[in-house]
């Protein structure tokens, strides 16, 4: 039916997509971390980068500061804002036994941004054009382009910096203890408030990192961050929830089973294998492809 | 039924009476009203799968938009009613079949699709995985071939009608029975092993109750109300399309009201229903441009300062409380 295509293309299609899916692991490495502490869906973490986006774009065109400079200016304002956004929105509703409430303030949140950015930048397709843009690396014949390289290296960056935050610093474990069990965690000093604040922070954080990486890499419009959402949804899954390496890892596989079902099948049916394996994923091995198993309640 | 209910039973009986009002004909009321009803109908529906059953479903969309196509599909194509469609060319209109086949074709999605994943999986992943089953299902309509009309959908061959007072009676009517309905499902023997297995899923168990069937059971009557939600909105729109029956708006609205208007409680999606969609076309008349922007702020205030929904802020109709 279909014939192998020769080594060359089936790498630049490997290529192609892992470089592609760690955008998506660093949106899921947002996600895993506040839905580690707080248990959130936070629908509105696509929305967040592409507002952060639409900031490196402004800041470019204004400015003409780098997008990858701007690194400098995205992310700080990302941790201030995401602590705000947790001070403002969600600290009432995180003590709140129905999480509905969590989940439709982020639902809200993520309408609220969609909209603003309509009104703020117009709804059409938008994106970064750098001197760079079109510049590639070649190796062996497969071709990279420069932008997605070091989108790809922002991503293992800001995941690295997570991991060592996480496992180094006496904050970071408190929040790797609260996202295991949140009352021994309480009992032990720990303020849920601030673990879930300093999540947020982080996850916003990531988010403008992503930007980052959107803004240079691909076109984007203030309606593109809900399947950005998705999508780090499924890699979280993938690499199992709560586990910060393994949402980059899922993130890159996830990307890579783009890259494939795009080439060998066709370009509309790459979102439903990627819910499929979602789906398959979360009924068959909960704790992710690399996790170990829970115990059960 | 509780003698309180009357007063919402006054309220239906002045909506079904409001178009003999001299001069309402006109109104814009009515169709203001039928996308309340839709959404009252929505929300009812996810309310018996999340607020009843204690089982975030992240998927009502796709029954909505199962529904919606199974009645454009089977209208379009005329499969059920043969030669007799010729001689009365409005026969499919809220035809009680059409309807009924569009929520049974939503409800056998849901019990194919529900046991697997209610068997497996519990609280957050499950609101994962429909939310995962939502956009796989909106995927395979786009891809569906002359079947479902791809991306650009099916139009129904609507016939031109000046008047929406039928569609806002079968609205009304449909959001009356739903609610009976559930008022009497909640009361059975069904409806308390639901609310047991909301509450304690392991009691419930033990106490011999077959947890997943009843999960199934609530999930598929979700999805069965729901696609017949769709097939309401088909008679209204005459043209389904991936993009715009398979919106995630039609499980996010309805999860809103039923939160604002109270989940677990027999009228609170009808009231959340009423009260939010009259807040956001509010915005839409005052604020055109901006109206988007805010039903967004509507739906964090509302979260921020309503969390208990309008049983909180003594809204002292019935059946807004939460019953233990």
């Amino acid at each position: 039916m279909f014939d192998f295509p020769p080594p060359q293309i089936f790498l630049q299609l490997s290529l192609n997509g892992a470089l592609g899916g760690a955008m998506y692991g660093v949106a899921a490495v947002g996600l895993s971390l506040i839905f580690g502490t707080m248990r959130l869906i936070f629908l509105a973490q696509g929305a967040m980068i592409i507002l952060a986006a639409y900031f490196v774009r402004a800041l470019f065109q204004s400015f003409g500061i780098d997008p990858f400079l701007s690194l400098l200016i995205v992310v700080p304002v990302g941790l201030i804002a995401g602590w705000l956004i947790y001070q403002g929105l969600f600290r009432k509703a995180a003590v709140e036994e129905d999480r509905n409430i969590s989940l439709l303030i982020a639902v809200g949140l993520m309408f609220l941004a969609e909209n603003l950015m309509t009104v703020i930048w117009g709804g059409n397709t938008a994106g970064v054009v750098t001197g760079y843009t079109a510049s590639g690396i070649h190796v062996l014949g497969i071709r990279t382009s420069f932008t997605r390289t070091m989108s790809f290296l922002i991503a293992l960056a800001g995941t690295g910096l997570v991991m060592l935050f996480l496992r180094k610093t006496l904050v970071g474990k408190a929040v790797r203890a609260a996202s295991e069990d949140m009352t021994a965690a309480s009992l032990m000093g720990i303020s849920p408030h601030r673990v879930n604040a300093i999540a947020f922070a982080v996850g916003i954080a990531l988010a403008g990192a992503a930007g980052v990486a959107v803004a240079t890499t691909f076109p984007f419009n203030p309606f593109a961050g809900f399947i950005f959402s998705l999508k780090a949804l499924v890699a979280l899954a993938l690499g199992g929830i709560g586990s910060v390496a393994g949402a980059l890892a899922g993130g890159i596989i996830l990307g890579l089973i783009e890259a494939y079902v795009q080439f060998f099948v066709g370009g509309s049916w790459t979102n439903a294998v990627a819910y499929g394996v979602f789906l398959l994923v979360l009924m068959f091995k909960p704790e992710g492809l690399f996790g170990r198993p829970y115990k059960k309640a | 039924m509780r003698a309180s209910m009357w007063i919402w039973a006054v309220i239906a009986a002045a909506l079904a009476l409001l178009p003999f009002w001299p001069g309402a004909i006109d109104s814009y009321a009515f169709s203001f009203l039928f996308f309340i009803f839709i959404y009252a109908i929505l929300s009812q529906a996810w309310n018996l799968i999340a607020g009843f059953g204690g089982q975030i479903s992240l998927g009502n969309h796709a029954f909505f938009g199962l529904g919606a196509y199974a009645t454009a599909i089977l209208w379009s194509g005329n499969y059920l009613w043969g030669s007799l469609y010729e001689s009365h060319p409005r026969i499919y209109y809220f035809d009680p079949v059409t309807m009924a086949i569009a929520g049974l074709v939503a409800a056998v999605g849901a019990a194919l699709v529900g046991w697997p994943l209610l068997s497996k999986l519990r609280g957050d992943y499950f609101a994962l995985g429909t939310l995962g089953f939502g956009e796989i299902v909106k995927v395979m309509f786009v891809n569906g071939g002359d079947f479902t009309g791809g991306a650009f959908g099916i139009v129904a061959p609507s016939s031109t009608f000046d008047t929406l007072l039928p569609h806002y009676w079968a609205g009304l009517g449909l959001t009356v029975a739903v609610t009976i309905a559930i008022g009497l499902l909640m009361r059975s023997r069904y409806g308390l092993a639901l609310i047991a297995v909301r509450d304690d899923e392991m009691a419930a168990s033990a106490n011999g109750i077959d947890t997943l069937k009843v999960k199934v059971a609530a999930f598929a009557g979700s999805a069965f109300i729901s696609g017949v939600a769709g097939s309401l909105y088909t008679y209204y729109i005459f043209h389904v399309g991936p993009d715009s029956v398979f919106d995630l708006d039609w499980m996010l609205l309805p999860l809103m009201m039923t939160v604002v208007g109270g989940t677990g409680t027999l009228m609170g999606p009808v009231a959340g229903a009423f009260v939010m969609y009259a807040v956001f076309d509010l915005a839409r008349i005052l604020v055109p441009d901006y109206h988007p922007v805010v039903s967004g702020l509507a739906i964090i205030l509302a979260m921020l300062f309503l969390p208990k929904g309008l049983a909180r802020i003594g809204f002292g109709l019935p059946g807004l409380v939460r019953r233990g």
